[in-house]
């Protein structure tokens, strides 16, 4: 009989204490990506509705933090991209991430766009950690961090696309190697198998990336992702890891709740709560962030940046030849280092009289996030381009072109497809079958404003290179998708102080 | 590199985005007028996503495929 109560007081014993050490734990893992300094509500490009707005998406982050222990994660491209962000190089941002209290943020590619000095700059004002385990070369990146919820140790690995050299200008990854993310997150799964309870890549890749990730590396439990503005609404399982990814510019706060039990995930549950005005609560504290930095970019757009000495002609861009035209063709070029520009007059929205110079100035000109590309086109394909730009000319549609580095004459009666008379570059009388490097901005160069001919020298620029901290391509001579033209022309202005174009005679009428 | 928009093919530069490759495949305007753009998983994506070789993008009516 003792020994019968003996045994069932240590059957209760074990029993208990199984039950005990079996504590089933609930946490939180709250997600943004490719925020890109939408601070404030806008309406998307074909939508009626106003989404985004960081303030609402702040308070309802902190709202979902006092449910249950919580990370607030940032999967890249936070810092560049709206002028809110990109006039004060990111800094904005970071004050607004601090006031939310991210817990880690991986490097996007456009993270590097300022150039590695400032990037270093808002690493170091982050309260957070800033990771990159697959960049070499940058000691203020982390390859990753261990944070700790309610006794579960989580690994946080940070990965970033390694074609991030070709998606901002080559000089600003210069000295830098981007190793493979598959290897690197390899390694790091081997190395922190036994020091975390989960692991979480917090990846820049893309979600297609992440697939490959998932199926090729073992171990990993969570990817929370970016890279490709993905809206994956309830998570994506490969194998046993849970993918992510909470669309784009605040549109989305991404919520994924684990369940976890002796160190392993037993249960989640995640999905994206979309962000809008509609909303109504917004974080006062972030608020008045988002506020001081609007009214700040107001002032620091009646910067005075140059001066003209004559007036600059923005109306006559789809009609002819302007000093307007000339002189933004010219900064293409000049930057690409190409022989000749074409460009879309349309893409030129306004004047700017003569004097002052405002920052305010260049954005009406160009507001559209444009960028230089340079291309090798033939003489044939130069030929086509201008009379496609040409084409148009009875509406005065804005396909008309602005150029550097070549004169042309047309004859304007004549009917379309038939206008283009002489093309001279250098000087010289273009031939059909030699090739010229050729300056253009992005949109003209996938087709914009109906523009074939960019499209053969585009398509033939598929294998190219990062030689000597350029890309060099089949036919491909420059892209700077890190750069807006309007800053380059900023920059160009800036550098010069006094500008005064002159109407050369480029563009000729012949009957 | 290569991306397929309705599954046709599409070159692009690197670095270019989905906006880039619904412009080359005359489609930008179908956003205008409110279709969306997927992945091939029925993802809606933004216009500023990133593309890498042989992602397929599906540009249709908001209320899915």
């Amino acid at each position: 009989m003792k020994r019968f109560i003996v045994f069932t007081i240590l059957i209760g014993f074990l029993i208990g204490s199984t039950f005990v050490n079996a504590e089933v734990i609930e946490i939180r893992v709250l997600h943004v990506n490719d925020f890109h300094g939408f601070a404030k509500p806008y309406k998307p490009f074909g939508s009626d509705e106003m989404l985004g707005g960081i303030s609402y998406l702040a308070a309802m982050a902190e709202r979902l933090r006092t449910e249950k222990p919580t990370l607030l994660l940032a999967a890249g491209d936070m810092i560049q991209g709206s002028d809110w962000a990109n006039l004060f190089q990111g800094r904005s941002v970071i004050e607004l991430m601090n006031q939310m209290r991210f817990d880690a943020m991986v490097v996007g590619n456009h993270e590097f766009d300022f150039g590695q000095e400032v990037l270093r700059e808002r690493i170091s004002e982050a309260r957070f950690p800033v990771l990159g385990a697959n960049v070499e070369g940058m000691e203020a990146l982390k390859p990753y961090v261990i944070k700790e919820l309610a006794g579960i140790k989580i690994a946080i690995v940070g990965i970033v696309t390694e074609d991030t050299p070709v998606s901002t200008h080559p000089k600003n990854v210069m000295g830098l190697r981007f190793a493979s993310a598959e290897e690197t997150v390899q390694r790091y799964v081997n190395f922190l198998r036994d020091k975390a309870d989960i692991l979480l890549v917090l990846s820049h890749i893309g979600f297609h990336a992440d697939r490959v990730l998932a199926e090729k590396v073992r171990g990993i439990d969570v990817i929370v992702g970016g890279h490709s503005h993905t809206k994956i609404d309830k998570p994506v399982q490969i194998g046993k890891t849970l993918i992510v990814q909470a669309w784009e510019h605040a549109k989305a706060l991404g919520i994924l709740d684990l369940t976890v039990e002796d160190g392993k995930i037993i249960k989640f549950e995640g999905h994206l709560e979309e962000i809008k005005p509609s909303l109504g609560i917004k974080d006062e504290a972030v608020e008045q962030i988002v506020k001081g930095y609007e009214e700040k970019a107001d002032a620091a757009l009646d910067e005075v940046v140059g001066d003209a000495e004559t007036d600059l002609d923005g109306e006559h861009v789809r009609k002819r030849e302007t000093n307007l035209g000339d002189l933004i063709a010219d900064i293409m070029r000049e930057t690409s280092g190409a022989e000749a520009t074409i460009i879309n007059g349309g893409g030129i929205r306004t004047s700017i009289r003569k004097g002052p110079i405002k920052l305010r100035d260049i954005y009406s000109v160009l507001p559209f996030d444009n960028y230089i590309v340079a291309v090798r086109l033939t003489g044939r394909q130069i030929r086509e381009a201008l009379e496609h730009g040409l084409s148009g000319l009875e509406e005065e549609a804005g396909r008309f072109p602005q150029v550097s580095g070549l004169m042309f004459s047309y004859d304007p009666s004549a009917p379309p497809g038939k206008r283009v008379r002489e093309i001279r570059i250098a000087g010289r009388p273009v031939e059909s079958d030699r090739e010229y490097a050729v300056a253009t901005n992005d949109f003209l160069a996938v087709g914009g404003d109906g523009y074939k001919a960019f499209g053969e020298a585009v398509k033939a620029s598929r294998d190219f290179a990062v030689i000597g901290g350029m890309m060099k391509g089949e036919r491909l001579v420059y892209s700077n998708p890190g750069k807006w033209l309007r800053d380059v022309v900023i920059d160009y202005i800036k550098a010069r102080k006094k500008i005064a174009p002159k109407v050369e005679g480029r563009i000729k009428e012949v009957r | 590199m290569r991306v397929y928009v309705n599954d046709r093919d599409v070159d692009l530069l690197p670095g270019m985005s989905v906006r880039h490759a619904l412009i080359q495949a005359g489609l930008l305007g179908d956003i205008e007028s409110g279709k969306k753009a997927y992945d091939e998983w029925g993802n809606e994506i933004g216009l500023e996503g990133a593309l890498a070789e042989g992602v397929k993008i599906y540009v249709e009516s908001h209320n899915g495929k």
